[in-house]
């Protein structure tokens, strides 16, 4: 169990892409443990992809708890091999993301999803889930794809800069 | 009415867009489409304004003048002919319709010189348009380079492109994302 390092853009952009797990072991036990460690450790943190602590796997963990614009809420959970089964909806919202702490950006993403995937104890999930939730489960399924919510921006004036320099 | 292009740079401080606007205004000149914002501690203003018949570029930077001393702004003011502002032959690109796909570019990678240069001349290899753009440095110790534009072009240049802006990315060191560029009619 571990709190690891969240890699930043740069390091994220030279990684490879993420191969499914096919079946939960020791190392996806342990992998569910670090990233459930690593998101707590951050308050702001609702969500976590195993690319972001360096692990080229179809896996991520998410806790919307509390979240002022979580609807559907299935508490804390790690997904392995998510897939998205059905997306309906679309909603324009501001994002961010730990491994671009600079920046958020207004994204596009559909507004009800249903994913399946395999949790922890490895057996399959299906999931229904709707408004900040699935816009979560979306943005970290991006991750496992390697991409990044900048990829997905309504366009440059959607950019934003958390910093103000000086 | 006749149209300028005005912009204004300078050092933020609370005050530049209204003492500016006022000016403007108390000239008669109404401001159209414009867009202000802070980089890097400088406010940077475009805009487009409309200005009474018989007022000149001299005249309008006349007017900003004492505020342009006193707000330590560059300004410059030109005039812009917008019956020309669709015509092909005024801007040198291909006819309006035929640019009839629009893309949305996104570039992430390790910051190095050349990266805007690299893909902004596959862009217009293709006669491509860049009509919106955005860049910003991530971090300090490995600075990351961030770019999102805004592209319009032939529907038929848009495989090519995208074939293009991949190679250029490759031997750039960074990674670049094509989407459609959406856009919802309500």
């Amino acid at each position: 169990m571990a709190v690891r390092r969240v890699l930043g853009l740069g390091e994220l952009d030279r990684g490879r892409p993420a191969s499914p797990v096919g079946r939960i072991g020791e190392a996806e036990l342990a992998l569910a443990r670090d990233l459930l460690d690593t998101m707590r450790a951050s308050p702001a943190c609702v969500g976590l992809a195993a690319p972001q602590i360096g692990v080229g796997v179809r896996a991520f963990a998410l806790d919307v708890r509390g979240h002022k614009k979580a609807v559907s809420c299935h508490g804390e959970l790690v997904l392995f091999d998510p897939q998205v089964l059905e997306s309906d909806g679309s909603e324009l919202a501001r994002e961010g993301c730990m491994s671009v702490p600079d920046l958020t950006g207004d994204v596009r993403r559909a507004a009800r999803i249903v994913v399946s995937g395999l949790g922890p104890d490895g057996r399959l999930v299906r999931m229904q889930t709707d408004a900040f939730e699935a816009r979560a489960v979306q943005h970290e399924l991006d991750h496992l794809d390697g991409l990044v919510f900048l990829d997905r921006l309504a366009g440059p004036g959607a950019l934003h800069a958390r910093k103000v320099y000086r | 009415m006749a149209h300028y292009f005005l912009h204004a740079v300078g050092r933020d401080r609370p005050g530049i867009v209204a003492r500016v606007a006022r000016a403007l205004a108390d000239l008669g000149c109404n401001l159209e489409d414009s867009r202000m914002t802070l980089l890097r501690g400088e406010f940077a203003v475009m805009l487009v304004l409309d200005a009474p018949e018989g007022t000149d570029a001299g005249a309008i930077e006349g007017q900003l003048a004492a505020v342009a001393e006193e707000l330590d702004l560059a300004v410059a003011v030109r005039a812009l002919d917008l019956e020309g502002e669709q015509s092909s032959e005024r801007t040198g690109l291909p006819p309006a319709g035929s640019l009839s796909t629009a893309l949305s570019v996104s570039v992430h990678g390790a910051d190095r010189p050349g990266i805007v240069a690299g893909i902004a001349e596959q862009l217009s290899g293709v006669g491509a348009n860049v009509v919106d753009l955005a860049t910003h440095v991530l971090g300090r110790e490995e600075p990351v380079y961030v770019m999102v534009l805004d592209v319009v072009l032939p529907e038929a240049e848009r495989d090519l492109l995208e074939e293009r802006l991949a190679r250029a990315a490759e031997s750039l060191g960074v990674r670049c994302v094509v989407s459609a560029g959406d856009a919802e009619l309500f």
